[in-house]
């Protein structure tokens, strides 16, 4: 994989923020920010719901690969010189879950 | 020849015998860490294993260069015994930490090559559409 498109909600203060910090750290896997449901993410990727994207995070791989929410975290630190190790550590069987409902409480009261 | 130089001749003897001998392992045995680090590329890790080795032997003969004199005076074989056991175990702990430090490096060196190449951690909730497909 060489390189992941990460469809953010543009609106979101803490979406912004979280975009500027994975834009400041070192990557193994470049990223790449698109406004979920904008023009230019309808066009690029007609085959994602828009309301879909904007509700949770989506990240798209060069190769087609699509991952939501934890997942797309997930892939998101994977992407990251200094946080590859903690991706590897999330996506535990007796992490993951936790880590799920986290992201989900988060994706439900952001703004 | 007095009791004071024969022990700093058999100080720096054992000391150089230990540094040599602690080195050479991590050469050998190092090598097998970086050719894997560095994937399969043996000159680069020959390369690195030797700049090691170099570090290595320079922090600790410079440890046993200055910590060479004695403090006490030696004027019989049980004191020349006692300064010397003194001198070399604190040679033999810095060449342990020394060696542990480096086996560190190694550990972390390769941690790092090994997450490098690291596949995607989860499986896709879904792939995009064939460009041209349905």
């Amino acid at each position: 994989m060489n390189q992941l498109t990460v469809l953010y909600d543009a609106s979101c203060h803490l979406c912004c923020r979280a975009r500027r910090w994975l834009e400041n750290q070192e990557q193994y896997v470049p990223l790449r920010f698109v406004g979920a449901a904008t023009d230019h993410a309808k066009r690029e990727f007609p085959y994602l719901d828009p309301e879909d994207t904007l509700q949770e995070l989506t990240v798209v791989g060069d190769d087609g690969s699509i991952y939501r929410g934890a997942k797309a975290w997930v892939m998101c630190l994977w992407a990251l010189v200094d946080h590859r190790g903690k991706a590897l550590t999330i996506v535990s069987p007796a992490l993951l879950p936790s880590a799920r409902r986290f992201i989900d409480w988060v994706s439900r009261n952001r703004r | 020849m007095n009791a004071m130089v024969i022990t700093y001749l058999l100080y720096i003897v054992l000391s150089l015998g230990l540094t040599i001998w602690v080195a050479q392992t991590l050469f050998r045995k190092g090598r097998i860490f970086l050719v894997d680090v560095f994937g399969g590329n043996v000159e680069l890790a020959d390369s690195v294993n030797h700049l090691l080795v170099v570090g290595f032997y320079l922090i600790n003969l410079g440890y046993v260069c200055l910590a060479l004199k004695l403090t006490r005076p030696v004027l019989s074989a049980s004191d020349s015994i006692e300064s010397l056991s003194y001198k070399v175990g604190l040679v033999l702990l810095v060449l342990g930490g020394m060696h542990f430090f480096n086996l560190w490096l190694f550990a972390r060196i390769r941690r790092g090559a090994r997450l490098r190449h690291a596949p995607p951690p989860v499986q896709p909730d879904a792939h995009a559409p064939a460009p041209g497909g349905a």
